[in-house]
């Protein structure tokens, strides 16, 4: 047992948190003109391919633990910049984790490796109209002809979509889960224009269309026969969230407690009153709490992978849930100031919301974390 | 970062767990329902080596780690230990053992200890006053020197294993002008003339625990009774926050998964509207509370028992952390477990009911939650 990140991972979240930091105080990372271009995310992806940070979880790294590593720099990257964060995790640890984990060696040169240096931004479609992938089949699907393979559907929701260089589309091939690789330029690809959404407006996200879009068959990814590829899907979503999740909690938190010892009434800091210290001595316990069940949940997952599935939607919910309660009692502690647009408190609030619908809704996770309890299996 | 028990400890909780399904747990109800002490099964705890754990085997101990006894305390919840046991065992293990083993001396530690660790002697802890609770330093027992003695007297209040404690560890004033510096430790020995318990406090949870005053009338003592030295009485009481943060904690931790298999074999028998209810999302959603409280609230108690394996000091805001966070968020777990039993649950038949009583000590018990948020703001 050891319950400290050691000297080279707390090194390693130091350096990224302020070199990104200096990053988005030059840039408007979480504006909505920031998903209207590649040009911010590209510096993003750039600065954060000078460290480890893109390859954790996806290739081992030497002197780093895989998913648990990536737990904690995911909350440091997730709080200095939400918007960045959620690109860049639907970059790498979507489309990069599934073509590392799935994809064939020829694939893995031509879309992991590009994807790894930074030098090229992937997305991943899952979620389709019915919104339901967990009891709903995906109803993308793709069909053999010759050497190619014709893909029809529809996706929305979709993380970087609109400037990604390859979109892996989740769908069915001959009965079968299969990951379709698009390229930007593919034919029979139609982009939507981006979502406007009340949080991460510096994320580009939309819909895509697939009408008898060609592929060659070489750009299709077979996951393993067991795998449920939906699920496996939510899952790395989840996991992304939760590290948004603890990103946001530490912004808020942090930002709240500053500005209650700084801000006076009454002729001293608002910290002083019982209203005040009590509710971030709460958010403080959320955040603790959260930190610890992520960080554990990503110790589970890099360990005994098998055991992870219930405690990452547990971790989810708590997560999600708490990001949302404490940038809510931040926003109460910043009065006035964290209701102007731009405050990173307002920010995370309206981030933390996703965190709740987006992955595994807390809802159907709630569903499932009681079907496991009851012995119940879908 | 490193999450993992040891095999050796995986397999120590499963038999504490098998153990105490089988000769506590039985008993449990009826203890309850009498609001009497389990005697029996406190010397079985003795017997199986879980009252002294931590402490050397040259006591009688089996010299374990934080982290194996802090998963004991789980393993006791887990298995459907009432939490009026637990907090027994606590209070005698912790609060009045620990302190005696910490700072006595070695004739001391080879008189009282032993007995101690075996169960045949009961140990309790007095420090709270009627009128000194969280504001500890505003305590009025007094302790006064007189050649070779020392004479207590005041009275304290809540004091767990009170009326039926052979020894106990008492906090008096030995300076009566000063704050936290005033006060210092005592070991005050059942039957000692001017010594007496009050009348067990009928409580809402917790009821097999014995809880009472103590009341110090002219009670001499023999100076060499003192813990330590004068004035250091108030950092002792401190050390045993380490073991209230944790050990202490674990029950209700452990408490969490018994009440999850309870909820959900009772929601897979249980029909209404032709199905188990078991298939219904609102009741889901409770066994997924319950899951998520159980899931959260363990490190952060194994935390607390990790660093004081490491020899650190305690983190006081780690520990409020843990304690406010176990504390406030077990309630709801322990009312949506109630509310899944419907009817039956608010019945002493099923045992939701009374861990939904024994919940209510977690908030209230140790310091308040309230006296943890106070500590945290302090401390951020």
């Amino acid at each position: 047992m050891n319950y400290d990140f050691s000297e080279q991972e707390f090194t390693l979240f130091v350096d990224i948190q302020k070199k990104l930091a200096a990053l988005a105080d030059t840039r408007p990372l979480d504006r909505r003109e920031s998903a209207k271009t590649r040009e911010n995310i590209d510096e993003v992806l750039a600065l954060l391919a000078e460290s480890p940070y893109l390859k954790l979880g996806i290739q081992p790294v030497d002197g780093y633990q895989g998913q648990l590593t990536l737990m904690g720099a995911m909350e440091v990257v997730a709080s200095v910049s939400p918007s960045a964060y959620l690109s860049v995790e639907a970059s790498m640890r979507l489309f990069g984790r599934a073509v590392a984990e799935w994809g064939t060696d020829a694939q893995k040169a031509e879309w992991l490796s590009p994807v790894l240096d930074g030098k090229r931004i992937g997305a991943l479609a899952l979620s389709e109209t019915c919104l339901n992938i967990e009891n709903d089949p995906l109803t993308t699907h793709g069909g053999k002809e010759g050497d190619s393979v014709v893909i029809n559907g529809t996706k929305q929701y979709v993380i970087n979509a609109p400037m990604a260089d390859c979109i892996a589309v989740a769908g069915v091939l001959e009965d079968a889960h299969a990951l379709f690789l698009i390229e930007k330029e593919a034919s029979g690809l139609t982009i939507d224009p981006a979502l406007e959404t009340i949080g991460y407006e510096g994320t580009p996200i939309s819909g895509i269309r697939l009408e008898n879009c060609r592929i060659p068959m070489d750009q299709v990814i077979f996951p393993p026969a067991k795998t449920d590829m939906p699920q496996a899907l939510r899952m790395w979503e989840n996991q992304i969230l939760l590290g948004a999740s603890l990103g946001l909690c530490k912004t808020a938190f942090e930002s709240a407690r500053d500005h209650a010892k700084t801000h006076k009434s009454g002729g001293k800091p608002v910290i002083a009153y019982q209203e005040v210290g009590f509710k971030l001595a709460e958010m403080l316990t959320l955040f603790q709490t959260s930190q610890l069940l992520a960080y554990r949940t990503a110790w589970t997952a890099e360990t005994t992978p098998k055991e992870a599935a219930e405690l990452i939607l547990c971790a989810k919910v708590f997560c999600a849930e708490s990001a949302e309660q404490v940038s809510s009692e931040a926003l109460k502690i910043l009065g006035g100031a964290g209701y102007i647009a731009g405050n990173i408190v307002e920010r995370a609030y309206r981030c933390a919301k996703y965190g709740q619908i987006a992955g595994t809704s807390t809802e159907i996770a709630r569903v499932k974390i009681g079907d496991a309890a009851l012995g119940y299996r879908n | 970062m490193d999450f993992a028990f040891t095999k050796e400890q995986q397999m120590f909780k499963k038999e504490i767990i098998r153990f105490a399904k089988k000769e506590i747990v039985p008993r449990v109800q009826e203890f309850d329902l009498k609001e009497a002490f389990d005697f029996e099964s406190f010397r079985k705890l003795g017997d199986f080596g879980i009252l002294g754990l931590h402490f050397p085997e040259a006591y009688g101990g089996s010299g374990a780690d934080v982290v194996t006894t802090v998963l004991a305390g789980e393993a006791l919840g887990e298995a459907g230990v009432d939490g009026g046991l637990t907090l027994a065992y606590g209070a005698h293990s912790f609060l009045c053992a620990d302190t005696i083993y910490r700072h006595a001396t070695e004739e001391q530690r080879k008189k009282y200890l032993p007995k101690l660790i075996s169960g045949e002697w009961i140990g309790c802890m007095g420090l709270t006053e009627p009128d000194a609770g969280s504001d500890v330093a505003s305590m009025k027992t007094t302790a006064e020197k007189k050649g070779d003695k020392y004479v207590l007297n005041g009275s304290k209040i809540f004091i767990t294993n009170g009326p039926i404690a052979d020894v106990a560890v008492v906090y008096a004033k030995t300076d009566p002008d000063q704050k936290h510096a005033g006060i210092s430790a005592f070991i005050v020995e059942k039957g000692t003339k001017g010594f007496s318990a009050g009348a067990p406090l009928i409580k809402m949870g917790v009821r097999t625990s014995q809880t009472s005053e103590l009341f110090f009338s002219n009670c001499e003592i023999p100076a060499e009774n003192l813990l330590g030295q004068e004035g250091e009485g108030f950092n002792m009481s401190l050390q045993t926050v380490e073991w209230d943060r944790s050990a202490l904690l674990a029950p209700f931790v452990g408490a969490a998964k018994y009440m999850l298999n309870e909820c959900a074999d009772y929601a897979k028998k249980r029909e209404q509207f032709g199905r188990p209810i078991g298939k219904f999302q609102a009741v889901k959603h409770k066994l997924a509370n319950i899951r998520i409280f159980a899931e959260a609230s363990r490190s952060l108690a194994y935390k607390i028992a990790w660093c004081k394996d490491q020899g650190r000091p305690l983190n006081h805001l780690e520990a409020a952390v843990a304690k406010l966070f176990v504390g406030d968020w077990s309630m709801g777990p322990a009312n949506d477990a109630m509310i899944v039993f419907g009817g039956y649950g608010f019945c002493h038949e099923y045992n939701m009911e009374r861990i939904f009583r024994d919940s209510r000590l977690a908030p209230i018990g140790g310091g308040t939650s309230d006296i943890q948020k106070m500590i945290i703001s302090k401390l951020i």
